[in-house]
């Protein structure tokens, strides 16, 4: 169990040092970063002084290593637009974002699962073929499109929301359930095949056939053992909660950190992107870290380490 | 006796569920519209023509899909957004399939360091949602058409790479793989010539699978103007600048979302449907 704790701990950081690395190679690759990040209008001294501030005058290993000391001392660099540092600007936004997302998130738990679980136990009803059409009609409508087919009919139509902007709960009501439908969609669609294939078991026949009651079958040996790949979505779902905001937050000019991506990549505030950046993948590695003990949680073959690299 | 009787039972077409037919006859309209897009356009798509600005649809044969604020002929920019968008689209997975593939037989072949690298970066790529790092090297670059394809080209490289390589290990403890290697023949000719025809439904049956994808996530760079810049046009680009006119002239934007929607769906559809057929194993 230690031993596995520490792999997933090992793989983490790992990937964490790639999205370092990833935005090192990248900021190197696209130019001189004096000029691109203070323009190029910018006067020779200011140049100079950054160049001095940034360690441009380095080695690359030596700027490649102190690049990770700052980035890990909390130092990600300063607006090039507004002057402030680029962290203190992108915490500001985290609030509103998770004001959509934690919702958006709670509605495509509540829908999608049980969907799925429903869906899957009476297969080739109504019900089932409803939610497989939702599933694939999710998949097919992009966020922006869904977002602005319900501004047409909520907002233009029939006046009843707000479509843009984030002054009352009314304005939070389009945006939530636009990132939740399409969240739900999908999640629906996986449970009810992990549901299935976990059905199509053989201890699921034995459980039946020794006289347990279906509802006890489903519930504790189906229900447990289907919840192992659907944590893996759920927990991945929980790690891209901004990136799938950006899109969303752009349509409802709602103030929040995917907005403030969109616009710092038009203006190419590249001290506020690197930052998202390593938010995003942060959230990302960590969701998946707590997926990975919540799967020894599930799993007993995992704790006992007969599958420790799986 | 018959003659027939002797004849082994006539072969069934396979049956085609209605709305796979439908989405293939889709997708034929779509690729020659693309194809043809010259040659139909009864307009030039970036043709103003402020007398008619915001005309709505089927009011006049002139515009059947009605103009857009600037008088530009709504059917005309569809058609060329369609080219643009398809052309990236096609372009963004071949470069993936290629990429992944041959990155997968790297690695099958010489194992060891070479096969963590490439799974390394493999569990990076699909640990981190591909819009946030889109976005970054759109940031730290700026924008071009060939950065964009480019760019989209490393969409989904990761789950050809993970294919490819497991097929190709298997394939080579397989009797074929080994008597062409025992004939002498090189690494390159073992792989392309011998193990790529035996694995290459899976790799099409991912690729119908991974390029709707491709479409949606252009179409959602371009809907953020940080993809397909104008004057040039794309099906995304199309909804983004329309939706200032969805009160007034909602049908800019819902022509292209229309085609957006009822592409995606289309490909995915045939595309579920030819993994079914062909490789049930496939996720």
């Amino acid at each position: 169990m230690i031993r596995y704790i520490l792999t997933r701990f090992l793989r983490a950081f790992i990937t964490i040092v790639l999205v370092v690395t990833f935005a090192f190679v990248v900021l190197r690759l696209s130019g001189d970063p004096a000029t691109i990040i203070l323009g190029p209008e910018a006067p020779p001294e200011a140049i100079a002084a950054f160049r001095k501030s940034w360690g441009l005058d380095q080695p690359v290993l030596v700027q490649y290593i102190q690049y990770f000391a700052a980035i890990f001392q909390g130092d990600l660099g300063m607006s090039m637009r507004d002057g402030r540092p680029a962290l203190e600007l992108v915490m500001e936004r985290i609030p509103a974002t998770l004001a959509l997302t934690l919702p958006a998130l709670m509605l495509k738990l509540a829908m999608g699962v049980p969907a799925g679980v429903y869906a899957a136990l009476h297969q080739g009803t109504a019900f089932d073929r409803a939610v497989m059409v939702a599933a694939v009609m999710g998949f097919a409508v992009p966020s922006f499109v869904l977002a602005l087919g319900l501004v047409l009919v909520f907002a233009v139509n029939l006046g009843w929301l707000p479509s843009g902007g984030r002054d009352t709960i009314w304005h939070a009501i389009l945006p939530i359930v636009t990132l939740g439908l399409g969240g739900a969609a999908a999640l629906a669609r996986f449970t009810r095949s992990a549901m299935l294939e976990v059905l199509g078991q053989h201890y699921i026949r034995t459980a039946s056939s020794k006289g347990l009651a279906w509802a006890v079958v489903v519930r504790s040996h189906a229900l447990p053992n289907a919840a192992i790949p659907t944590v893996t979505l759920i927990g991945f779902l929980v790690g891209s909660l901004i990136a799938g905001a950006i899109v969303v937050e752009s349509v409802f000019s709602w103030p929040g950190v995917g907005r403030l991506m969109v616009v710092a990549v038009a203006n190419r505030d590249l001290a506020v992107v690197q930052c998202i950046l390593l938010l995003v993948a942060t959230t990302m590695v960590t969701s998946n870290l707590i997926v990975d003990f919540l799967y020894g949680a599930l799993d007993p073959r995992l704790r006992h380490g007969a599958r420790a690299n799986a | 006796m018959s003659a027939t009787a002797t004849l082994p039972p006539a072969r069934r077409l396979p049956q085609i569920p209605w709305y796979v037919t439908l989405g293939m006859g889709w997708i034929v309209l779509v690729l020659a519209v693309a194809l043809l897009a010259d040659l139909i356009t009864p307009f030039v798509y970036t043709a103003m023509d402020l007398q008619y600005r915001l005309v709505p649809p089927f009011q006049t044969w002139a515009h059947p899909l009605g103009t857009d604020e600037l008088g530009r002929d709504v059917l005309s920019r569809l058609i060329v957004s369609i080219r643009v968008s398809l052309l990236i689209a096609f372009g963004a997975t071949l470069i993936s399939a290629i990429l992944g593939t041959t990155l997968g037989f790297l690695a099958a072949h010489f194992r060891g360091i070479v096969e963590q690298a490439v799974l390394m970066l493999a569990d990076f790529q699909a640990a981190l949602p591909f819009l946030i790092l889109a976005l970054s090297v759109l940031a730290f670059f700026g924008n071009s058409l060939p950065l964009l394809i480019g760019l989209m080209g490393l969409y989904g490289w990761e789950r050809y790479a993970r294919i490819a390589r497991g097929l190709a290990i298997s394939a080579s403890a397989q009797g074929y793989a080994t008597a062409i290697t025992q004939l002498g023949a090189t690494p390159q000719r073992v792989y392309l010539r011998h193990i790529l025809p035996n694995i290459a439904s899976t790799l099409i049956v991912s690729m119908t699978l991974i390029f709707p994808e491709v479409i949606l996530l252009e179409s959602g760079l371009s809907f953020l103007g940080l993809g397909v810049q104008p004057p040039m046009t794309s099906l995304g680009n199309m909804v983004g600048y329309g939706r200032e006119y969805i009160t007034r002239a909602a049908w800019i934007m819902l022509c292209p979302a229309t085609v957006i929607v009822l592409t995606t769906l289309a490909v995915s559809l045939v595309g579920d449907w030819l993994r079914d057929r062909l490789d049930p194993t496939l996720g």
